[in-house]
């Protein structure tokens, strides 16, 4: 154990978000791309960890390829508070100067890292679909929608550090546990903490329904073209028989016909099942980029000329009010 | 700005100094004589912690050596008795004397060591704070390997 003094530090940090940490998994997915990027930038990956019983964290990050991990142990930090949180980062990032650094595109996330990055002067990438170092440059180039997702973008940024960019959950693998790793860890001073202009009450976990999409080996997804939240209801059977999850567009959520945490795409979960069902879809970009993991995609939708049989394996064209009761009735018969 | 930096394991580590460190050494193990406490590194596939220890009282008189968690020498009477997640070795006086606490995540082990131990001059080379040992006097708080005695 060592007293050190900052000078710069670099390094391509990752902010360890741990609240959801088994549902999730997205930190120990950012983990494994930084210690790519921090590989081909020839530094370390980082990973800044905040809050009050933080141990299992910090070893289970350290186990899945951190080189080090960044820490800091405080009851002020035990609650995910964007004020506190961003004044300790906005601290830290200033002292040990990260060229990268990266958080998931979770609720927290996509709060606090646009402060971040309003007070550090420097741009962010939201919604990131790839990440990669341009060799010539060794800027990160950072893939993102842009447009409402008509087009993905390339989006550097050459003159402010650090490069910041929130990523989906699921579009990076996270690495295998390996309990012979060793890191390091450091403690740098947090400094005085902000009084935090809101107070948390109570915090509850939401009521869970045992929802896996980003592990299910099939997927049933389905759009505004089904129609009614009756002729949606029809996809729970139809994955109950086939083992799998319900998946739903935007627009879809937006009917109240599913819950916003089945929401792929952009702005909801990335999945890469077996086999993907995707039903009354048109095949827009902002859902398209959740579901291009899926090994076998069946595409059902009563327009010939819709985007979604573009990427599909096998396309259905007809209408889903007459095919899907047709499936269903063949599923229930055979399994 | 300043900041603390250890070593971690991905798989055990000891709280010392309210920091994570995969094995430590307070005091001087290689002498014959004279206080030391051994937190050795625990390599994956174990789960118990190394501890090796000459503990004397606050008059610098030796109560008892421990050799890899169990007592060896133990002319103070000390008795070890386990309890959930590790032991405690208690004094005569029903005194705790040093606790050791192993805390099992999903996938890795934090050790928790809870003594206030004197030195053969009566000086006090550890003290619990909180959920940490807190260590005083000479101590090499990071172990990269696991330790070699070298004394006969």
């Amino acid at each position: 154990m060592r007293k050190r003094k900052t000078n710069k530090f670099g390094g391509v940090w990752v902010f360890g978000d741990y609240r959801n940490y088994f549902q999730n998994r997205v930190t120990l997915q950012l983990i494994a791309k930084a210690t790519d990027l921090a590989r081909d930038l020839k530094t370390e990956a980082a990973v800044v960890v905040l809050g009050q019983d933080i141990h299992q964290y910090v070893m289970e990050y350290v186990a899945h390829g951190a080189d080090i991990i960044i820490a800091a142990q405080h009851p002020q930090l035990k609650d995910y508070e964007v004020e506190t949180y961003t004044a300790v980062l906005d601290r830290w990032v200033k002292a040990f100067e990260p060229e990268i650094f990266l958080a998931g595109a979770t609720s927290f996330g996509r709060e606090f890292f646009p402060r971040l990055a309003k007070r550090l002067h420097t741009g962010l990438s939201a919604d990131c679909l790839a990440l990669e170092v341009d060799p010539d440059t060794g800027l990160l180039v950072q893939t993102t929608p842009a447009f409402g997702g008509e087009l993905l973008a390339e989006v550097v940024t050459p003159h402010h550090r650090p490069q910041m960019a929130t990523v989906h959950p699921g579009v990076f693998q996270e690495r295998a546990h390996n309990s012979e790793a060793l890191g390091r860890i450091i403690y740098p001073e947090i400094g005085p903490l902000p009084v935090p202009r809101m107070k948390t009450i109570r915090s509850r976990r939401q009521q869970s329904h045992k929802l896996n999409l980003e592990n299910a080996r099939v997927v049933i997804a389905g759009g505004r073209g089904l129609g009614t939240k009756d002729e949606f209801q029809m996809l729970y059977e139809i994955a109950e028989l086939l083992e799998g999850e319900v998946g739903a567009t935007r627009p879809a959520v937006a009917e109240g016909w599913a819950e916003e945490d089945r929401l792929l795409g952009q702005t909801g979960k990335s999945v890469k099942p077996t086999l993907l069902i995707s039903v009354g879809t048109s095949g827009a970009l902002q859902y398209t980029t959740g579901i291009q993991g899926a090994e076998t995609i069946i595409a059902i939708n009563r327009d010939p000329h819709a985007p979604i049989f573009r990427m599909a394996d096998l396309g259905l064209v007809g209408d889903v009010h007459t095919l899907l009761p047709l499936l269903l009735d063949v599923l229930r018969r055979r399994l | 700005m300043e900041y603390e930096e250890s070593r971690i394991s991905a798989h055990h580590n000891y709280l010392v100094n309210r920091v994570l460190t995969p094995g430590f050494v307070v005091g001087k193990p290689n002498e014959d004589k004279g206080f030391f406490l051994l937190a050795d590194l625990v390599l994956p596939g174990e789960s118990t912690p190394r501890i090796c220890a000459r503990l004397l009282d606050a008059q610098g008189v030796l109560l008892l050596e421990l050799e890899w968690n169990r007592i060896r020498e133990n002319p103070g009477m000390c008795t070890h008795r386990p309890v959930p997640g590790g032991f405690v070795i208690v004094l005569p006086s029903e005194e705790a004397l040093m606790e050791v606490r192993t805390e099992s995540f999903a996938n890795g082990y934090i050790t928790r060591i809870k003594a206030r131990l004197f030195d053969e001059t009566g000086q006090v080379r550890s003290e619990t704070l909180g959920e940490s040992l807190q260590v005083r006097g000479e101590a090499k708080l990071v172990l990269d390997s696991p330790f070699v005695f070298s004394r006969k």
